[in-house]
């Protein structure tokens, strides 16, 4: 669920645009009615990247959490960005919405209890991939990752 | 119930049912379903199909093929020879047909007869389709006063609206798989041989909905139940938890079969369900 805050941010600027600017690449918009053509499109470039396809498959579930979150407790969407570098996928999804209590979300420390609360996708997150940070501010969320090929 | 049709193991005696199929994953389940319940109620049962490997995929259904086959209760063969002369359809000579079986099932002593008919013959050039809504309404006199039903099966994306129209109103029955969400993307339906539920396609959170209503529907099904997850190419975590809910449920009074791809069961693996009593995980799918 979206706070009034992001709801008012949304349509501007893109938010936070830490970490190094993706080469070529893929750097596609999201919202909740495209998430089956942001996974579609997140398998063709891991792919292509050199992935397996477990890790593909990883990517994908992993870019999917990420950009749900920030569909469902975020501003409502999102913008995806992908790229490599030598032996290394990054992703990196932002978003401009906080939290409804301002906290922001912080990959879990450990595994959760069953059954599913909103973080086991961020914990996912953390388990299938090499690394994965998550920074926020006033300006939104970046969720990225990394998996090495 | 998901919608308004019939189910497939409420059919009865003399029943003309019409079942109308999206995939051919749903045809095969319904019919070995039909057939498995026609065996066990002691009724000759022959299906007419031009498709290949008809009692594999019967087999694979969980039915005793080669025991009925070597009683002689179970028939399996195309439609050339039984409705089909050559390129030619004589809805008579069809009906004659289907007369002569529910005489030959009640000299041999069974029960009854089921006949289920995959139509798809009726996509093909045959000289004298026309009569084909004349055979349909012959089979309600056919079947008059005699202990055999008859299940017309339909593909629903090939047959076009009006020939579907023209021979609905010929069946006393329609019959379909029950289906809690089909889109391009995802389909989520019961499965009824082996029973269970089965679920296609990707699915993620925006499904919640009608995946909670199949799976809480699965989970009152009596007796072992299989989790068909085969043509699931992608599950995200609130469903695959979702699922994982439910197997946990079932498994708490039934042997569960989860049958999925591997990455889908790395998602269920994650949660602890791959070393849960009463829970076998299947590989499956492409």
């Amino acid at each position: 669920m979206a706070s009034d805050h992001g709801q008012q941010a949304a349509g501007h600027e893109p938010a936070v645009t830490s970490g190094p600017p993706p080469a070529a690449g893929l750097e596609q918009d999201f919202d909740a009615g495209s998430l089956y053509a942001l996974r579609s499109a997140v398998a063709a470039h891991a792919a292509a990247a050199g992935l397996a396809p477990g890790r593909v498959y990883e990517a994908v579930a992993a870019v999917h959490e990420l950009a749900a979150n920030a569909v469902r407790h975020g501003a409502g969407h999102g913008r995806l960005r992908l790229w490599t570098d030598g032996q290394v996928l990054t992703c990196q999804v932002t978003d401009k919405g906080i939290t409804p209590d301002g906290q922001g979300q912080h990959p879990p420390a450990q595994a959760l209890p069953w059954p599913a609360e909103h973080a086991h996708g961020l914990w996912m997150v953390g388990q299938v991939t090499d690394q994965f940070t998550i920074d926020h501010g006033p300006a939104g969320t970046t969720a990225t990752f990394t998996l090495n090929i | 119930m998901a919608d308004a049709s019939a189910q497939i193991t409420e059919l009865t005696v003399d029943d003309h049912a019409c079942l109308t199929f999206g995939e051919p994953e749903e045809l095969l389940d319904l019919t070995a379903a039909f057939i498995r319940d026609g065996l066990a109620s002691g009724l000759k049962v022959v299906w007419l199909s031009d498709a290949a490997s008809q009692l594999a995929e019967l087999g694979r259904r969980g039915v005793a093929v080669q025991p009925a086959r070597g009683r002689g209760q179970l028939v399996t063969a195309g439609c050339q020879g039984r409705l089909l002369s050559g390129q030619e359809f004589h809805a008579d000579a069809a009906l004659g047909w289907l007369a002569g079986q529910v005489e030959s099932a009640r000299a041999a002593g069974f029960a009854g007869l089921r006949v289920a008919v995959d139509m798809g013959w009726a996509l093909r050039p045959v000289t004298g389709i026309e009569e084909l809504p004349r055979f349909e309404e012959g089979i309600a006199a056919a079947l008059e006063g005699t202990a055999a039903s008859v299940l017309c099966q339909y593909d629903r994306d090939r047959f076009d609206p009006v020939t579907l129209a023209s021979v609905a109103g010929s069946h006393t029955r329609s019959v379909a798989a029950a289906t809690y969400h089909a889109d391009p993307v995802l389909r989520i339906c019961r499965q009824y041989a082996p029973p269970g539920i089965r679920i296609a396609g990707e699915i993620d959170y925006q499904a919640a909905g009608p995946l909670a209503l199949a799976l809480a529907e699965a989970v009152r099904l009596g007796g072992d139940i299989v989790v068909n997850l085969a043509g699931l190419a992608f599950a995200d975590v609130r469903c695959t938890a979702m699922i994982a809910d439910a197997v946990r449920a079932m498994a708490a009074r039934a042997t569960v079969a989860l049958q999925c791809r591997p990455p889908v069961a790395a998602g269920f693996a994650r949660l602890g369900i791959d070393g849960l009593p009463g829970v076998r995980l299947v590989p499956g799918g492409q």
